[in-house]
């Protein structure tokens, strides 16, 4: 089996708060695997955020560490991007979408190279036409987008994704969810994806990691197999993708 | 418990540097390190103003300035009031007046002080003239928006109960308005505080302002110190004042804490 | 977008009047003061004697000059007040402990009435050029830092977030992330700020005889010059006017980029 190119090994994060010390997550061990797309799957107040905060460096464990490409994280790498649930404050509502895209390689990369990147990533999501716009003039699927661009020009080897598709409607959510696969194809940029839409975390998963408890631990990671390419309707209607979802029903209500 | 909660919140740091701030100044001019003849220290200061209180001069230019300030106040709350409701209700009002509100509006209070003088000479008229004229917009302002820009659910709520006009207004309108009213009252007696210090320094020889001018010209700088610093505690009095007073007659205008 | 469509814009921009129907009332009682008004009263001359009065002024060679003074200390009181709340805003916003250190005497500094300490400015600075100046930049300073400094203490954390995670220097940090996103509200402090410059620019004008419009007013009234003292207030008024709306013009095309907020009347 090749190294994970991503591991967390037995990371647990205390906060110190006015009552007392409280777990928020404890003994969190997670894998993941070059160009693998893992789902986070967990119901509200397991930590969830918590742990992206500390897979993306935002935050040090209090126990146990954090490896990308082997070598242990003290603060956020340069292969791992973080792309948040509100695009709206993570956006920067004042730069036009080119502008925005480039945020995070302008500083490292020449004129001509940024904008080679720049527009590679907008025509990967499909926002070339809206390049000169500013955020507050789309929609939110489309922020979403730029934030996925953003996210893509600096080429990380890890996207992690807290809940991105949580504050959009059912239809463009699916047609993103469809547009993360196919990015994922064309990129070989592995995912971790955190949602409580289990769904969601089946439908778009190599791997589901079940984050339960309180504190958070990392119950079970079930392995996706489901044949032939993802599609909305006929994967989601398979006996496999129900049988997925009863397990993973399961597998939440307890703990 | 909640004394420990107390004194933690007590921001330390800040009233440290305050009172450092403080003892240094009066060091320095004790000291003769700052031998600026202008520039009393503290200690000075709080004896000037003790005497002055002693003789009675504070008491009655405090209460010169109040009365200038109630009544300036009061005018305007009353036509700010009436004038924006007016407006908040009816877009012809606003249609045929709002250009001349904008036209009139940056018109600068002390501007009407040479006016004011040439009409009433040295007198409280004066003073009103130039408190009353500034400290209306906030309030009428405040208030047309106040009622102009009551969310559109809130009168789809009245209809749906099927409550006439008069109604409307009295149970759902006029509350809705009333924390951007007493916003635009708050506004407005800070003003009027201002305007009538203001009136008092260039015009009508009485009150605190006159205070501070009558002890600069005399070049006594520990009583001008000590007016100066009545006058800032005037606006911190008021300010906290009326949002006593609203909290305790409509408590849910009270500025909300964030979460 | 093209230059005409560019254009059109602006001078959407600029027509920040409401319906000049409302101007109504004013021209209608303009108009009645002057038609009612036949006697000489000194107390309430009609408008036609405000423009007398003015003109009698300009015959004078006073006008201009006048003006040119109170402008140009509203300009620059103005711009070191921007440049100074600016900087010492984004120095106490960016740090906590600055902002609990200074906060009492920060929170002092404020309730002090900007009129109330020109007595004091012309005791220790005297009374000429440098004194008018000094006092107009440092009271307009106040609603400008604080705005500044409160707008960055609000910044949403996920910017904050967005910044560490793309490694930015503390430097670029304020530069590209926390400068831009409080420049609405630094605008909104400049906004309030500029009515402040006005009036104490005249006020000091009027209590010192400093030149400028001010002096002028005061100067008219001593001399019971009714006719001059109405045609002041309407110039100084039209000032502000003016002034006013340039600013929201300047403010309009600043804040282009950033998303349209509900504008308060």
């Amino acid at each position: 089996m090749p190294q994970p190119i991503f591991e967390c090994r037995s990371a647990s994060v205390t906060l110190a708060l006015g009552s007392g010390p409280r777990p928020i997550i404890s003994g969190v061990n997670l894998e993941v695997r070059d160009a693998e797309f893992l789902s986070i799957v967990g119901p509200s107040g397991t930590g969830k955020t918590t742990l992206l905060r500390v897979l993306g460096g935002l935050l040090q464990p209090t126990n146990g560490e954090v490896l990308i490409k082997g070598r242990v994280m003290t603060g956020p790498p340069e292969d791992v991007v973080i792309v948040f649930q509100d695009y709206g404050n993570a956006l920067l509502q004042w730069r036009t979408v080119t502008e925005n895209v480039a945020f995070g390689i302008e500083r490292k990369l020449s004129r001509a190279e940024c904008a080679e990147r720049t527009n590679d990533a907008l025509s990967l999501v499909g926002l070339l036409k809206r390049a000169g716009d500013y955020p507050w003039q789309l929609s939110g699927g489309m922020q979403q987008r730029v934030q996925i661009a953003r996210a893509l020009a600096v080429r990380p080897a890890v996207m992690l994704m807290d809940e991105p598709f949580a504050a959009l409607d059912a239809m463009t959510k699916a047609g993103l969810q469809d547009e993360l696969l196919r990015l994922r194809d064309r990129t070989r940029t592995s995912f971790v994806f955190i949602t409580h839409d289990i769904e969601e975390a089946i439908y778009l998963g190599d791997r589901v990691a079940v984050l339960n408890g309180s504190p958070g631990r990392i119950d079970e990671v079930i392995p996706i197999e489901l044949p032939g390419p993802r599609d909305q309707i006929r994967t989601r209607a398979l006996p496999e993708f129900l049988s997925y979802r009863y397990r993973l029903h399961g597998a939440i209500g307890h703990g | 418990m909640d004394s420990r909660r107390t004194t933690a919140s007590v921001n330390w740091p800040g009233l440290s540097v305050f009172a450092l701030v403080l003892a240094a100044w009066e060091a320095a001019v004790r000291s003769g390190t700052i031998a600026f003849e202008f520039l009393p220290a503290p200690s000075a200061i709080l004896a000037g103003a003790v005497e002055l209180a002693r003789d009675g001069i504070l008491l009655r230019d405090l209460l010169h300035t109040l009365l200038s300030i109630a009544i300036g106040w009061t005018i305007a709350m009353i036509v700010g009031v009436v004038v924006g409701l007016l407006l908040g209700f009816s877009p012809l009002a606003r249609r045929y007046g709002l250009a001349s509100i904008e036209v009139l509006r940056p018109m600068p209070g002390i501007a009407f002080a040479p006016l004011g003088l040439l009409l009433f000479g040295f007198s409280l008229q004066t003073e009103l003239v130039v408190t009353v004229l500034p400290t209306v917009w906030p309030v009428m302002i405040n208030t047309m928006g106040g009622i102009a820009n009551a969310p559109p659910r809130l009168t789809d709520v009245g209809r749906t109960f099927r409550l006439g006009s008069y109604e409307i207004v009295r149970y759902l309108l006029l509350p809705s308005a009333l924390p951007s009213i007493i916003v635009g009252a708050r506004i407005s007696l800070g003003l009027a505080l201002v305007m009538a210090i203001v009136a008092e320094i260039v015009g009508n020889p009485e009150g605190l302002g006159y205070g501070i001018v009558r002890e600069q010209q005399a070049l006594h700088p520990e009583f001008m110190f000590a007016y100066i610093a009545v006058v800032g505690l005037l606006g911190v009095i008021l300010n906290a004042g009326v949002l006593a007073i609203t909290k305790a007659l409509w408590p849910w205008t009270a500025p909300r804490q964030p979460a | 977008m093209k230059p005409s469509a560019k254009l059109a814009a602006l001078g959407r921009m600029a027509w920040q009047l409401p319906s000049p129907r409302g101007l109504l009332p004013l021209v209608a009682a303009l108009v009645l003061w002057q038609v009612l008004q036949t006697g000489n009263s000194p107390y309430f001359p009609p408008p036609s004697a405000w423009w007398n009065g003015l003109v009698q002024i300009a015959a004078a060679g006073k006008l201009l000059a006048a003006c040119i003074a109170t402008l140009k200390t509203i300009v620059a009181g103005l711009a070191l007040a921007i440049l100074a709340g600016i900087v010492l805003g984004v120095l106490i916003g960016t740090s906590s402990r600055a902002a609990r250190a200074l906060g009492p005497l920060l929170e002092f500094c404020r309730a002090m009435p900007p009129p109330a300490i020109v007595p004091l400015a012309i005791l220790f600075l005297g009374y000429d050029e440098r004194m008018k100046l000094t006092i107009v930049a440092l009271s307009a300073m106040w609603p400008i830092l604080l705005n500044t400094s409160s707008a960055i203490q609000h910044i949403h954390p996920l910017l904050l977030d967005v910044s560490t995670s793309f490694h930015l220097s503390p430097f670029d940090r304020i530069r590209l992330i926390i400068v831009p996103s409080v420049v609405p509200a630094i605008l909104l402090g400049v906004r309030i700020a500029l009515p402040l410059t006005i009036v104490l620019t005249l006020l000091v004008e009027i209590l010192t005889s400093i030149e400028g419009v001010g002096a002028l007013m005061i100067t008219a009234q001593r001399n019971f010059q009714s006719g001059q003292v109405y045609g002041l207030l309407v110039l100084v008024g039209l000032f502000g006017f003016v002034i006013n709306n340039a600013f929201s013009i300047v403010q309009a095309v600043i804040l282009r980029r950033w998303p349209p907020r509900s504008v308060q009347a």
